[in-house]
């Protein structure tokens, strides 16, 4: 029973690989943001000395915050593809297919934490190309892309709950960008909560994007894992959570 | 007979307004090509996406081999095989991985994925093009593909929405032939819906007449089209038609005669064209009329539509399935 439901999970996971395979150029072109804060933007903020991290430059202080951004983006998309997908009917070919509502939900948003991976090592390489340096330990490394497969999972459910919503692509294109943005620039991403104002930092420590740097932070970044705990619980919990309204919620999205 | 799929009275309201099934009760035998024949809007896809398990009926019950679509999806789930208005392969992936996908997704033994991919997509013609990735395909071969998706678990009954839209004849011809070669080597029960009059004349066994969410008509083809009591006899003379009218008027089984509207001949309407004309014949050599030319008429589905339903289906439906068409072949690109 159990094995079933992993197995067609897999299958999604599968299907997911193979288009990214298929299509890389996606993949390269959302590099492309990532790497002009790294590249551009880091650089001229490096003078403003805002780190308070001993050893850590500007740059290396965003990469993991700008890495965040980049896969919240590719994550809050998976809505709009479900509502895409509905449309085309492959959705309604799964529907019909002997899998559980839960694990096409499960599938859809681990898929999104496939795409996050691969997102994110491009971003990783050509951090360190432009002197970014990444701890290369390989237990670490592991616990930073599981990180980012839990985030990535929990915003893909989030936006297929908001697709559940919205109902049709014209009112879902907008979503994206409104939701993104607010929460990049209410989180720890490009400066420390430290220099906020009051009620920023009051955003700013229940966003769960501020957990996701954080933790991505230690273990790429800083090699102090004090933090680590407490932002792979968040995570989970906000995984969860979205995960549950997701699966359902699913359902709406086909009536 | 064999019932396999079982409606009784069902109902769909959509966004609590919208009626779209308005108690439909329907009963399919094993072994059949059953066709829901409808103009667009009817209910069709509609009826089609509450027996495939993907909405809740608002009122009424189905089964399928004797299953309840709702307490038991699960189990319907695994004996159906569906192809959606929709063009709904992934675009993106070659035709191959699509089966692959599917064939996960519905258990099929790892050991024997490879053996029945291959032969489902021989079947329909496009074990060449296995590994072609499935943007490059025509409408037609996606159509293929999905029939052979639908297939992969060898199901026992077939939902097919409109399968052969947007296609050319001989597309759709390709589509049949492989469909008919399936019904022999599996046993298997096709549930159908279509617009295109000729099609459900020429494969489905029986057929069922939806409008406005309610079923009109239901039998063969040839039960239905005798139902509408449309055969006719038109008669070409010299004579004058008044006369022509009188004499034949004077038989029994004759119901109507008409004036034919470019004025040249006389229609009788009769119960059987076939039996009527001997008569006819005989009893105008008895007045030595001389009958230039004489035909039968058979009813055409669209007779029936027309009787049953009111209005003529190709007329209700040629605009809009242009429009549908075209929706269809964008969203593939
Ligand atoms: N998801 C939906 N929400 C609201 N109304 C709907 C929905 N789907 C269908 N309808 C409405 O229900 C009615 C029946 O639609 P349905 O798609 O079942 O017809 P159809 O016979 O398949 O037509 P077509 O030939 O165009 O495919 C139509 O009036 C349609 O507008
Ligand atoms: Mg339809």
């Amino acid at each position: 029973m159990l094995t079933n439901y992993v197995e067609k999970v897999l299958a999604m996971l599968e299907v997911e690989v193979r288009r990214i395979m298929h299509d890389r150029t996606e993949l390269y072109t959302r590099a492309v943001q990532p790497i002009l804060w790294i590249g551009v933007f880091a650089p001229v903020m490096e003078k403003l000395r805002v780190v308070p991290i001993p050893n850590v430059t500007y740059m290396e202080f965003i990469t993991p915050g700008v890495l965040v951004q980049s896969i919240t983006f590719v994550s809050i998309f998976y809505g709009l593809t479900v509502i895409w997908e509905r449309d085309l009917g492959v959705l309604n070919k799964l529907l019909v297919a002997p899998v559980s509502r839960s694990a096409l939900v499960i599938g859809k948003a681990l898929s999104a934490g496939v795409r996050g991976i691969f997102q994110s090592l491009i971003i990783i390489l050509l951090a360190e190309l432009l002197g970014v340096r990444i701890i290369l330990n390989p237990f670490y490394l592991l616990l930073a892309a599981f990180l980012v497969v839990m985030f990535c999972a929990a915003f893909a459910s989030l936006s297929i709950f908001i697709a559940s919503l919205l109902k049709t692509r014209e009112r879902f294109m907008g979503i994206g960008q409104a939701i993104t943005m607010p929460l990049f620039f209410a989180s720890n991403a490009i400066y420390p909560i430290a220099l906020m104002p009051n009620w920023l930092k009051a955003v700013a420590t229940v966003n769960p994007l501020s957990y996701a740097v954080e933790g991505l932070r230690a273990l790429m970044i800083t090699g102090d894992l004090a933090t680590v705990p407490l932002d792979f619980l968040v995570s989970f919990i906000f995984v969860a959570i979205t995960i549950v309204i997701a699966s359902q919620t699913f359902n709406r999205i086909i009536e | 007979m064999n019932s396999v799929i079982s409606v009784k009275n069902l109902v769909k309201v959509y966004d609590k307004v919208v009626r779209a099934l308005n108690g439909i009760s329907l009963e399919v035998q094993e072994g059949e090509i059953f066709g829901l024949l409808g103009p667009n809007g009817a209910g069709k896809t509609t009826l089609v996406r509450i027996l495939t398990t993907q909405i809740p009926p608002t009122g009424g019950e189905a089964f399928i081999l004797g299953k309840n679509i709702i307490e038991e999806a699960d189990k319907v789930r695994e004996l159906i095989g569906y192809v959606p208005q929709e063009i709904s392969v992934m675009t993106d992936l070659t035709g191959y991985e699509n089966m692959l996908f599917y064939s996960k997704l519905y258990d099929v033994p790892s050991s024997e994925r490879k053996r029945r991919i291959e032969n489902a997509l021989n079947l329909v013609g496009l074990l060449d093009k296995a590994n072609v990735v499935v943007k490059n395909y025509s409408g037609g071969m996606m159509r293929r593909l999905e029939i052979a998706q639908a297939i992969i678990n060898y199901p026992k009954i077939l939902f097919l929405d409109e399968p052969t839209i947007g296609l050319d004849p001989s597309g759709r011809k390709a589509i049949w032939s492989y469909l008919s070669q399936l019904m022999e080597e599996h046993e298997m029960t096709i549930l159908m819906t279509t617009h295109y009059m000729d099609e459900a004349d020429m494969v489905t066994d029986r057929l069922a007449i939806i409008n406005f969410g309610k079923i009109v008509a239901v039998g063969t083809p040839s039960e239905l089209k005798k139902s509408t009591k449309l055969e006719s006899v038109t008669i070409v003379s010299k004579l004058h038609s008044n006369e022509v009218k009188k004499i034949l008027s004077s038989l029994p089984f004759v119901k109507q005669v008409y004036d034919e509207e470019d004025g040249k001949g006389v229609t009788a309407y009769v119960e059987n064209a076939e039996e009527a004309v001997v008569e006819i014949i005989s009893l105008l050599k008895e007045n030595s009329v001389n009958v230039e030319s004489l035909s039968m008429n058979k009813p055409t589905l669209d007779d029936v539509f027309l009787a049953y339903a009111g209005t003529k289906l190709e007329e209700t439906t040629s605009a809009l399935e242009a429009r549908k068409i075209r929706r269809t072949m964008q969203r593939m690109r």
